[in-house]
């Protein structure tokens, strides 16, 4: 893991105090409850069973007393010896707990009454009262609200005499439960308080603390960081302690897997567009802070679909890695090499000298990757186009840079593949062209900007008409003609081709039907399609185009490009079926400016081809021109396949290629694109035999010529 | 308990041989009391025995040192019939008891003073009802339960109240009677409703043992007989004149200086005065009512 660090678990919970009701005061709380509810249960059987004895010895005592007052006192109440019956009653009523001792007769008059603390008053005061009121009124003289009050027959053979009323009272005895009560409660206290510090301390050092060590370890882990807990016990918080580390030295792994999936590329092992993102962030802020530029170099492949179609993925992935390390290889270790995505490479250069320096870098560059590599038994060289953004010139945000390096390499691979371009800022303003672009031709076809032209196509032997190529030109309101080599790529970029193609479809089956309704023979049309279009079912597309305008299939020919090969073959070859079903004749554009690969003639069948104007503008003084274009109509004639030379400006390049036996020719000399109505004037004039006759008198001074030069 | 001697016996041979025999008889007589050296003071048991020794050990002492060489022992008994066996066998020189004991022991004790309590020479005696009783007359007393302290022999509360109920008509059957241990628990019986009227001496009342005892304003005199004298003092009859009036004089004269005041605040008496045996007539009358001749003891 980058950046992961081990740290042993003593930093303090920075959340500790966000938490409200933690384990800690659950288990305080707890113990304590759980010590208080039982001390108390502890207490209150105590009190309960102290309170019974007590109760029970009081009771006792009192049954003491009133048994030896029942024994002693017959004589004197037969004797009529009040005054010692007062004697034993204030006798009585002088032993601890007893508030009054009453001996009265058996119909409950009292004849001797004594209460503790009572004066003369009081005692004539219960001696008054009536029998069935005195024991309360006795409770009443002596002040106890709780009384225990008993009463003893006083019998002299068998004969009931009187009977001796006596209460104790229960103060002293809820004064010692009250304070047994009070000792209990603070035993109690203490008791509580001593467990559950102690208890509190056993669990704060064998529960809380592991416990504390993990979250805080937790969250270490949680911030991405490694963190391994102390494992000093072997019991449970041991094992947990280990199960942890285990955990977490599983996490920093896969992190640090995640991390390499995240921030590397898998094929090539070079950082990717993530990773190449913090770099390029980081390198802006250093060289913010140090007042420095540094570089970022844009690399895309050229053609690199090329390879994964012709020679499959693997093939492809092979190059990649190969390409990625040449890279690293042949930069500083100091400079970021990383992949992008598909064939973008990028790298990142944070010290450079000048501008030359960079442009060694990118030669270099271009070198390493032009290396040529066996795949698959066949030598491939790659190409790349780089462009080049610098920091802070051409942005001084990573977004604005990468955007700058892209479109200065989107440039350097319009202007030439293979090539590197520093960013400028005419660059943007291409670009938003561009975005004008992409955004002016949804309107264009709605708003009837797009329109047709047509360049004738003859034969080079005797100027007969073949018919014509259709060209698609974008009327601007304000721009004028915007020419398709500007839009077109940004219609197929944007998809937008789609659309534009099925228009230029129909607009061109309208135009031949209307002309032969008219009574004109318009030749064929040839109409060209974009890979994008191509793959869109455009036979079905087609089908019904012919059909709903009656176009013979003779009548329309398609023209593809090498690049429309390049997409899945079996796909390529169903639509090429589907099309040949029709009876639509299919041309090869474009012919040898691609890959030109033969097995591509031999895969797929095409009706003609058609040469390059870049190879027959050279002829026929250039060498080299005159040799393909000779080698490409050999090849043709070998293949049974008609053939079109495009960009025929000038006599001798159509009496080169009627002398190769080229069987049509297209371009200036001919005749200029025109739009519907010329066009078909120009088909009337044909018909008429002006055109024609100037066109047959063309091609028979090229024949005249020929006939001299060879 | 008997502290006594015997006198000699003179033969009269001649006239003056007789008659100076009977002088050295009697020189010989108060020469024996002398010469003994000891007189039994007897103390009605009132009191416990113990208590009673307590009060009147200061008076026996003092008369003893008064006396001379004459030791004075103070005798009691646990009751009042065994002490009136000590008064029958005349086992007491001194001798201090009630009126009916007096009375009945005449013939051989000579009365020489009386005790005076809370201040008073007299004390009347009297029947006792509660005020919610509702009982107005003696003759109401008829069918009643009457109680009285101590028993039959007792002057104050038992004859002088029977004397008032028979001067009221009331016989004895004619009323049911009860005897308490002594005077007050008959007053305290009485408030205790234990009986419908006492008899004690009207001084009954007014003792603190029945204050604390009882709301002695729920009672009320109902009967009241003439003044009696005190309990008496007497000595044997047989006892020198000089002997007997040494007596006399130490226990009257004890009231007129602080030793004597202290010898008679023990013994729980305010004061001691001269007596003789006419102002017992009243006592007699009335215990010739009630006692009848037997009870008069001659």
């Amino acid at each position: 893991m980058e950046g992961a660090q081990s740290a042993n678990v003593t930093i303090a919970d920075p959340e500790r105090g966000a938490m409200r009701f933690g384990l800690r005061a659950k288990f305080i709380v707890t113990v304590l409850l759980i010590l208080t509810v039982t001390m108390a249960a502890n207490t209150w059987y105590f009190v309960h069973t102290s309170t019974q004895r007590q109760e029970q010895q009081l009771r006792e005592r009192g049954h003491a007393l009133g048994r030896l007052i029942s024994l002693i006192s017959p004589q004197a109440i037969i004797a009529f010896d009040y005054l010692q019956l007062n004697d034993y009653t204030r006798e009585v009523s002088a032993q601890p707990d007893v508030v009054y001792g009453v001996i009265v007769t058996p119909k409950g008059i009292p004849i001797s009454t004594y209460i503790r603390g009572a004066d003369a008053a009081t005692r004539h005061q219960a001696q008054a009262a009536r029998p069935d009121d005195l024991v309360e009124t006795l409770r009443r003289l002596g002040g106890e609200a709780d009384l225990l009050s008993l009463d003893f027959p006083i019998v002299h053979n068998d004969v009931e005499l009187g009977r001796f009323l006596v209460g104790l009272s229960r103060g002293s005895l809820h004064k010692e439960i009250h304070r047994q009560l009070v000792t209990q409660l603070l035993l109690l206290a203490a008791v509580v308080l001593f467990l559950g510090a102690a208890i509190y301390t056993v669990f704060r050092f064998n529960v809380l603390q592991p416990i504390q060590k993990l979250i805080t370890a937790s969250r270490v882990v949680a911030r991405g960081e490694y963190a391994v807990v102390d494992v000093d016990s072997t019991d449970e918080f041991g094992m947990l302690a280990r199960a942890f580390n285990a955990m977490a030295s599983e996490v920093k792994h896969k992190q640090e897997r995640l991390q390499r999936q995240a921030n590397f590329d898998s094929l090539t092992g070079l950082p990717n567009r993530m990773m190449a993102f913090e770099r390029i962030g980081l390198e802006v802020q250093r060289a913010k802070r140090q007042g420095e530029r540094f570089a970022l170099m844009f690399i895309d492949l050229d053609n690199f679909k090329d390879v994964n179609d012709s020679l499959g993925h693997p093939a492809g992935d092979r190059l990649l890695v190969d390409i990625g390390a040449r890279l690293k290889d042949c930069m500083r270790a100091c400079d970021t090499v990383a992949r992008l995505g598909g064939d973008e490479f990028l790298v990142v250069v944070p010290t450079f000298s000048d501008e030359a320096e960079i442009e060694r870098i990118a030669a270099r560059i271009a070198k390493a990757v032009s290396e040529p590599q066996l795949l698959c038994g066949r030598k491939v060289v790659a190409k790349c186009s780089i462009g080049v953004a610098i920091y802070p010139d051409n942005g001084e945000s990573v977004e604005a840079l990468m955007a700058n390096a892209d479109n200065a390499m989107y440039q350097a691979k319009a202007v030439h593949s293979g090539s590197a371009m520093f960013f400028t800022e005419e660059m943007n303003t291409r670009l938003r062209e561009r975005v004008l672009l992409e955004q002016g031709l949804d309107a264009a076809v709605e708003q009837g900007q797009l329109t047709l032209f047509f360049q004738p196509v003859h034969q080079t032997r005797c100027g007969r008409l073949k018919g014509a190529e259709v060209l698609l030109r974008w009327r601007h309101p304000e721009r004028g003609f915007i020419s398709p080599a500007d839009f077109v790529p940004v219609a197929e970029a944007s998809g937008q081709i789609v659309q534009i193609g099925d228009w230029v479809l129909e607009q061109a089956c309208r135009c031949w039907s209307a002309w032969r309704s008219a009574g004109i023979d318009p030749g064929s049309l040839a109409i060209n399609i974009s890979s994008v279009q191509f793959k869109r079912n455009i036979s079905e597309r087609l089908g019904r185009l012919m059909a709903a305008y009656g176009i013979p299939p003779h009548a329309l020919e398609l023209e593809l490009t090498e690049r429309v090969l390049l997409e899945d073959h079996k796909q390529v070859a169903e639509e090429f079926t589907k099309l040949r079903a029709l009876g639509v004749r299919l041309a090869l554009d474009d012919f040898g400016t691609g890959y030109s690969s033969l097995s591509y003639l031999k895969y797929f069948r095409f009706d003609l081809l058609k040469i390059d104007r870049s190879f027959v503008a050279g002829l026929p003084d250039s060498l080299d021109d005159a040799s393909v274009v000779k080698a490409i109509l050999a090849m043709a004639a070998g293949l049974d396949l008609e053939v079109v030379a495009e960009g025929v400006e000038t006599h001798t390049q159509l009496q080169f290629l009627s002398a190769q036996a080229c069987d049509y020719a297209q371009g200036y000399l001919i005749a200029k694109p025109m739009d519907e109505m010329s066009y078909g004037k120009y088909l009337q004039e044909l018909n008429a035999g002006g055109a024609e006759g100037a066109i047959s008198r063309l091609m028979g001074g090229v024949a005249a010529r020929d006939a001299i030069s060879f | 308990m008997i502290v006594g001697s015997q006198g000699g016996r003179f033969r009269v041979v001649t006239k003056y041989v007789g008659l100076c025999g009977l002088l050295l008889a009697t020189v010989l007589k108060s020469a024996a009391y002398a010469a003994d050296g000891n007189l039994v003071l007897g103390i009605f048991p009132r009191y416990n025995a113990t208590d009673t020794a307590t009060m009147y050990m200061p008076l026996a002492d003092y008369l003893s040192q008064r006396l001379g060489n004459i030791k004075v022992t103070v005798a009691t008994t646990k009751d009042f019939d065994t002490f009136w066996k000590g008064v029958e066998d005349q086992k007491y020189d001194v001798v201090h008891f009630n009126q009916y004991q007096f009375i009945r022991s005449a013939k051989n004790y000579r009365v020489i003073a009386h005790s005076q309590e809370f201040g008073r020479n007299a004390v009347a005696g009297a029947i006792f009802v509660r005020r919610d009783s509702g009982i107005t007359d003696l003759t109401q007393l008829r069918g009643r339960t009457v109680i009285f302290g101590g028993g039959r022999d007792a002057m104050l509360s038992y004859i002088a109240p029977r004397f008032l109920l028979m001067r009221a008509g009331l016989k004895d059957e004619d009323f049911k009677s009860e005897f308490a241990v002594n005077p007050p628990n008959a007053l305290l019986a009485l408030y205790h409703r234990q009986a419908d009227a006492a008899g004690g001496g009207d001084i009954l009342v007014d003792l603190p043992v029945v204050k604390n005892a009882i709301d002695a304003g729920e009672l009320k005199v109902l009967a009241m007989t003439d003044p009696l004298l005190f309990l008496p003092w007497a000595v044997k009859r047989t006892m020198p004149a000089k002997l007997r009036n040494s007596i006399q004089s130490i226990l009257t004269e004890l009231g007129q200086d602080p030793a004597g005041k202290e010898i008679l605040k023990a013994a729980k008496t305010s004061g001691i005065n001269k007596a003789e045996d006419k102002d017992y007539a009243v006592h007699r009358t009335m215990v010739k009512a009630v006692m009848g001749p037997k009870g008069m003891g001659r």
